[in-house]
C-alpha cells in the first residue's frame, strides 16, 4: 500500500514535469519551425521563472497575474534576442544563443537582488496540475491555429527554402522574429511554471538541464508538427522515471541512448507529417501496380 | 509581332556586371523585355542566364548596372519586395518545399494575393476564414490550369519531375505577376509535355502576363518566343527576333561550335 501511495506521487509529479518541459519544447520548437535552430528557450524561462517568482514574493500578484507577466517578459526578452541574433548565419546562431545561455546563468548569479543570486529564490505560491494542463491546452490552441494559417504555410516556407519563399513575398526575417516572439513569450511561461512547480528556483534551475530536455523533446517528438514537441517531453520525461523504477542507475544513460536511437532511425522525430504522404504515395503507386498486374492477366 | 514592338519596355537590364570572385558570370550586360512579350533567353550552359535571373528575383544584387522594371529600381531590392512588384519565378532544379502538399505549395505562392492580415488569420476570424477559401480556390484553378490538380492533396515531392515543374508555374503564378521567369521550364520532358508549357506560355501572355524564359530547344524558342536575348560568357551575342538569332554565325558557333568540337575531340581518341 505504501509502495502504490509512493508510486502515485512519483508519477503525478512526472506529469507536472512533463508539462513544464512541454511548454520549453514549444518555445523551442516555435523558431525551429522557421528554420531557427536556437537555445536561448532557456534564457526566456529564465526571465519568466524569476519575474514569476518575484511578482508573486514581493508584490504579492496573483498567481495568473504573474504568468501573463512571465509571457510578456519572455517575449520582450525575445525581441531582443531576435533583432541581434537574426544577423547571424544560422550555425553561428546557434552557437550564439549556446553562449547566452552561459552568460543568463552568470547575469543571474551576480544580480542577488532580482534572482536571489547563489541563494536562490523560494517560491511561496503554486499551483495545480489542473491548472497547468488548462495553461498547456490554451497554448496549444495558440500552436493548433498557428499551424493552420497564413503563419503557419509561410513559416513552413521559410525553414524548407527561405531564399524561394522570399521570392513569393514572404519576408523570412519577419516570419523567423514573430516565432522568437512567440518562443519567448512560452518559454517565459514555462519558467514560470517551473518556479510554481519547484518552489525554489536558483540561476542552475536555468541552466544546461533545461537546453538539453528541449532539444531532445524536440528531436524525439518531431519539429515538423505542435503535436511533435508535447509527444517528445512527455515520452522524454516519463521514460527515465519509468526506466528508473526498474534499474535505477539507468537514468541518464536510457535518455542519451533513447537520443541517439530516434536521430538514428527517426530523424524527423514520432510525430512527422511528411511521413504519412509518403507512405500514402508509396500504397498509390503499389495499387497503380497492381491494377496494370490484373489488367494484363 | 508588330504590336508587341510597340509596346513599352517592361524590364530593362543595363550593363549589368556580376562577378563571383574573378569571374565575371553576367559581365555588362544589357537587354530589355516588352510588356506582353515571350522573350526568350537563351546561351549555352554557364552564359549567365540563372544569374541574369537571380539578378532580377533580388537573389543575388549586381556589383555594377542598373535594372529597371515598370520604372522602378531593382538593383538593391529585396527579393520579397520584388516579387511584391508582380516579378515571380521558377528554379532550374525545381525547388518545391518539402514536406508540403501540391495545393499548400500553390497556395504558398498566394501568400501576397490573400487579404487578411497574418493576425486576423490566426485569430481565425469570419473575413479571415472566407479569403482563404478564396485564395484555395485560386490555387485549385491554377492547379487546373496546368492540369494537376487531380494531385491537389498529394505530397508534391513524390511527383514526378515533369510535374513538379507544372506546380511550380502554378506557384509562381499564384500572386498573378507581371512579369513571370521560367528558368529552363522544360528541361527533361518530352516533345509533348514541352509543347505544352508553349502553349500554356501563349496563353499567359494572352492573359497579359509579360514571359521571359530560359530555353534550349530552339524549335520552341522560334515557335513560342516573340523576341529573344543570346547570352555567351556573361555578354550579349545577338538579340531580336528568334529566327535571326538562331541564325546568327556567332549563335551557331557558341551553341554547336563546342558540340563540333567535342564530336573531333572524340573521334581524334
Ligand atoms: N553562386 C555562385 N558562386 C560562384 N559561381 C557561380 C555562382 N552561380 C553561378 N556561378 C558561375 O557563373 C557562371 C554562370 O552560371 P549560370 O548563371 O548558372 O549559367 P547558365 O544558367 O547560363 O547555365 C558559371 O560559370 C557558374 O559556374
Ligand atoms: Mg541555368
Amino acid at each position: 500500500m505504501e509502495a502504490l501511495f509512493d508510486f502515485w506521487a512519483a508519477y503525478g509529479s512526472t506529469v507536472t514535469f512533463a508539462m513544464a518541459n512541454a511548454f520549453f519544447a514549444l518555445s523551442t520548437y516555435a523558431v525551429l519551425s522557421t528554420g531557427v535552430l536556437s537555445f536561448t528557450t532557456v534564457t526566456f524561462a529564465a526571465i519568466g521563472g524569476f519575474l514569476a517568482a518575484q511578482m508573486v514574493g514581493q508584490f504579492g500578484l496573483h498567481v495568473y497575474l504573474a504568468f501573463l507577466i512571465a509571457g510578456i517578459g519572455g517575449g520582450l526578452g525575445a525581441a531582443v534576442v531576435a533583432s541581434l541574433f537574426l544577423r547571424l548565419e544560422s550555425h553561428w546562431m546557434a552557437l550564439a544563443s549556446l553562449a547566452l545561455v552561459l552568460i543568463t546563468r552568470v547575469t543571474a548569479l551576480n544580480t542577488p537582488g532580482l534572482t536571489g543570486g547563489v541563494n536562490g529564490l523560494v517560491v511561496p505560491v503554486t499551483i495545480s496540475q489542473f491548472e497547468l494542463f488548462v495553461l498547456l491546452t490554451v497554448t496549444t490552441l495558440v500552436f493548433y491555429r498557428l499551424h493552420n494559417s497564413w503563419y503557419g504555410l509561410a513559416s513552413r516556407a521559410v525553414r524548407e527554402d527561405a531564399a524561394v519563399a522570399s521570392t513569393m513575398g514572404i519576408s523570412p526575417y519577419r516570419i523567423q522574429f514573430t516565432a522568437f516572439l512567440i518562443s519567448g513569450a512560452v518559454g517565459g511561461l514555462g519558467g514560470a511554471a517551473l518556479a510554481f512547480t519547484l518552489q525554489f528556483i536558483s540561476p542552475d534551475t536555468y541552466f544546461i538541464g533545461i537546453a538539453f530536455t528541449m532539444i531532445a523533446s524536440t528531436v524525439l517528438g518531431g519539429s515538423f508538427h505542435w503535436f511533435g514537441p508535447i509527444v517528445g517531453a512527455l515520452i522524454f520525461t516519463a521514460l527515465p522515471a519509468a526506466m528508473q523504477a526498474v534499474v535505477p542507475a539507468v537514468e541518464d544513460v536510457a535518455k542519451g541512448v533513447v537520443l541517439i536511437l530516434i536521430m538514428v532511425f527517426l530523424p524527423r522525430g514520432l510525430i512527422d507529417p511528411r511521413a504519412i504522404g509518403l507512405r500514402r504515395a508509396a500504397k498509390r503507386r503499389r495499387d497503380i501496380e497492381h491494377e496494370a498486374e490484373k489488367t494484363h492477366a | 509581332m508588330l504590336e508587341v514592338a510597340s509596346q513599352p519596355l517592361l524590364l530593362e537590364v543595363n550593363s549589368v556586371v556580376k562577378r563571383f570572385g574573378g569571374v565575371a558570370a553576367v559581365g555588362g550586360l544589357t537587354a530589355h523585355v516588352r510588356q506582353g512579350s515571350v522573350h526568350g533567353l537563351i546561351g549555352p550552359n554557364g552564359a549567365g542566364k540563372t544569374t541574369l535571373i537571380n539578378l532580377i528575383t533580388g537573389l543575388l544584387h549586381p556589383d555594377e548596372g542598373q535594372i529597371h522594371f515598370a520604372g522602378r529600381h531593382l538593383e538593391k531590392m529585396k527579393p520579397q519586395q520584388i516579387a511584391g512588384l508582380g516579378i515571380t519565378r521558377t528554379y532550374q532544379n525545381v525547388r518545391l518545399f518539402s514536406g508540403m502538399s501540391v495545393l499548400e505549395q500553390v497556395m504558398t505562392g498566394c501568400f501576397l494575393e490573400r487579404k487578411a492580415g497574418l493576425f486576423s488569420s490566426f485569430l481565425g476570424l469570419p473575413s479571415a476564414r472566407n479569403d482563404w477559401k478564396r485564395v484555395r480556390e485560386h490555387a485549385m484553378h491554377l492547379l487546373k490550369r496546368v492540369a494537376m490538380d487531380h494531385t491537389a492533396d498529394e505530397l508534391a515531392e513524390t511527383l514526378s519531375y515533369g510535374e513538379q515543374r507544372r506546380i511550380e508555374i502554378a506557384r509562381a503564378l499564384g500572386s498573378n505577376p507581371r512579369l513571370l521567369l521560367l528558368d529552363e521550364p522544360t528541361a527533361g520532358m518530352n516533345h509533348a509535355e514541352a509543347t505544352a508549357v508553349g502553349l500554356l506560355v501563349h496563353e499567359l501572355r494572352d492573359a497579359g502576363i509579360t514571359i521571359l524564359m530560359v530555353e534550349h530547344n530552339m524549335g520552341l524558342v522560334t515557335e513560342f518566343c516573340d523576341s529573344c536575348t543570346v547570352m555567351n560568357f556573361g555578354q550579349l551575342l545577338a538579340e531580336g527576333d528568334p529566327r535571326s538569332c538562331i541564325a546568327n554565325p556567332d549563335v551557331q558557333e557558341a551553341y554547336f561550335g563546342r558540340k563540333n568540337d567535342a564530336e573531333r575531340i572524340k573521334s581524334l581518341r
